[in-house]
This record gives structure tokens, C-alpha cells and sequence, in this order.
């Protein structure tokens, strides 16, 4: 994993926190419809959807900056790639279910749940990974070296 | 800085700042969702569905709405007003700046109840339809009004 060239994972690092800021903000702006695109997918129990809607969205803001600023980076890639591989699973369920919904990603408004979506999170799962998982990292502020060395 | 304390770290301050924005803010969600409420049968539906949605109340449907904190707006002239209010109504003879208030007060979707004089004074429904107009959306007239809520000695509230 020493083979990528350290400025190569800061520019997938940055492109990944952007990503993740961008996502967050019409979901921080409006937690109801974010709430209702969760409940779409028909698999959060107990009305928790709405309790999702309020604190994910800030942890994708965190970890978008933490990625973007070199703060607390390994954290900030671990969580951003469970938070991918459940994305991947939730999309999935809803594609094998027949389920006609809005992805409520954040990306892009009125984006439906399809294949794409998946290789796009896949895609975005393999970003986290090199981030994760490069030991010859740079410009990262706190902690100063990678906890992987 | 381990990994554990940084996962810590970022899931309890998303939950703190997610606790907090949601307090603060006036379009914050409740935490738990909850279910659509079920119509019970044709009638419930229809009187959902139909027009107008100014709807009467009787006095027993009254108290039972003001025990629960509902708003209750006063259509009568302000010399009346003497006499008292019903607990907690709001009265101006300015329609705009009542919309105002009742807007102010608990927005233009929430339910709230007019009341004048008695069975027969109407100003309470002329009010309802003037509110209507102005965009409130379900409004209840107390049938009855003033006469028979003192009527009935249930407490009342004098003006200063």
C-alpha cells in the first residue's frame, strides 16, 4: 500500500470529504425530507428514521471535514467507508425489493436507487480504503502520523 | 489519538450537535416518526377531505378542546369584552392584525376555535371565512359561544 504517491491520496482524500460536506447540506437543511427518504426504504424500525435524519447528516459534515482538513483522518475514513457499505446494502435491498425510490443520497436532486448507485459507492468504498489503509500519508494535522504506521 | 477515541469522537459530537440543531431550529423533526394516523371508516374521510374547513364544535367538544390548550380567538366587538373572555383568547377587532397574531401564535395550519356571543350572534363564522380567506386552514366554530360557556359556570377570564 506504499506504492501511492501521497499527493495522489490527498487529492482522493479532499475529493472524498467534499463529497461527503456536499451530501450533508440539503439533508442538514431539511431532516424532515431526509427522514421520509429513509423511510422509503422500508427497513428502519420503530420511527428511528427521523432520529437518523437528525445526527447522520452532521457526521457526514465531520468526517467531510476531518477528510478535507487532515483532522482525525483514520476515524474519518473508517466511518465514511462503513457509512458507504451500508449505503451499498441499503440500495441494494431496495433494488432487489422492486423499490422505486429516491436515493435520498444527497448528491443529486430526485436521483432514483439503481446500479449506479452502487458502482458509485463502491467507488467511493475503494477511495476510504487507500485513504485508510496508505501508510505514507501527508499533510495530516491531528494526529500528526497515520495510526496504520 | 486512537481509533476507537476518534470513532468516539466523531459519533457523539454528530449526536450532540444533531441534538442541539434540532432543538433550536423551528423545522425540527420529532426523533421517533410517527405513523399516519388511520381514518375509521367513509364519513371521517369526507369530512377530511371536504370543503369548508371550517367545522362547528359544541360546548362539551369546547372544553374538552380548551382543556387540551387549544387556541380560542374572541369574534365578539370589544365593548363585549368586558364581560370577560374564556380563559386564554385572543380578541382584536382588526382582522389583519389577528391573522397576524393567530399566525404568530401557532401558525396558519393548526386548529383553533372561534366564538362569539351566543348560537345566533355569526360573527364567529364571518370571522372563520375572513381567517379561511387569509390562509388559515382549519378553523372550528364554537356554536353557542360566550352564553353558553357561562351558562354551563365554567371559568371565564375578566380583562383588567
Amino acid at each position: 500500500m506504499n506504492k501511492i504517491h501521497p499527493i495522489f491520496i490527498i487529492i482522493i482524500r479532499v475529493i472524498l470529504g467534499c463529497i461527503f460536506v456536499y451530501a450533508s447540506y440539503d439533508k442538514i437543511l431539511d431532516p424532515g425530507k431526509f427522514a421520509r427518504d429513509i423511510a422509503n426504504y422500508h427497513i428502519v424500525p420503530f420511527g428511528l428514521e427521523n432520529s437518523i435524519a437528525i445526527i447522520l447528516p452532521w457526521l457526514e459534515l465531520l468526517i467531510g471535514l476531518g477528510l478535507i482538513a487532515g483532522i482525525m483522518v483514520d476515524g474519518s475514513a473508517m466511518i465514511s467507508g462503513g457509512l458507504l457499505m451500508i449505503f451499498i446494502i441499503l440500495i441494494l435491498q431496495a433494488i432487489l425489493r422492486g423499490f422505486n425510490i429516491e436515493c435520498g443520497c444527497g448528491l443529486k436532486e430526485g436521483e432514483m436507487v439503481g446500479w449506479s448507485k452502487i458502482l458509485e459507492n463502491i467507488v467511493f468504498l475503494g477511495a476510504s480504503y487507500l485513504v485508510l489503509k496508505q501508510k505514507n500519508r501527508i499533510l495530516e494535522f491531528y494526529p500528526k502520523t497515520p495510526l496504520s504506521q | 489519538m486512537s481509533y476507537k477515541a476518534q470513532l468516539t469522537f466523531f459519533f457523539s459530537f454528530s449526536v450532540l450537535v444533531g441534538l442541539i440543531s434540532n432543538s433550536v431550529r423551528s423545522d425540527g423533526i420529532s426523533w421517533l416518526a410517527e405513523p399516519i394516523d388511520a381514518i375509521s371508516g367513509p364519513n371521517d374521510a369526507l369530512s377530511i377531505l371536504g370543503e369548508p374547513e371550517i367545522r362547528e364544535v359544541d360546548l362539551n367538544m369546547a372544553r374538552s378542546l380548551h382543556q387540551s390548550g387549544i387556541l380560542f380567538v374572541d369574534a365578539r366587538a370589544e365593548e363585549y369584552l368586558t364581560e370577560g373572555i374564556i380563559p386564554g383568547a385572543i380578541a382584536n377587532d382588526d382582522v389583519g392584525f389577528l391573522a397576524e397574531q393567530i399566525d404568530y401564535l401557532i401558525g396558519t395550519e393548526k386548529g383553533f376555535v372561534i366564538y362569539c356571543s351566543d348560537d345566533d350572534c355569526g360573527s364567529s363564522e364571518e370571522l372563520a371565512y375572513e381567517l379561511q380567506d387569509l390562509g388559515f386552514s382549519n378553523i372550528l366554530v364554537f356554536k353557542g359561544g360566550w352564553k353558553s360557556w357561562t351558562d354551563a359556570g365554567l371559568k371565564i377570564e375578566k380583562n383588567e
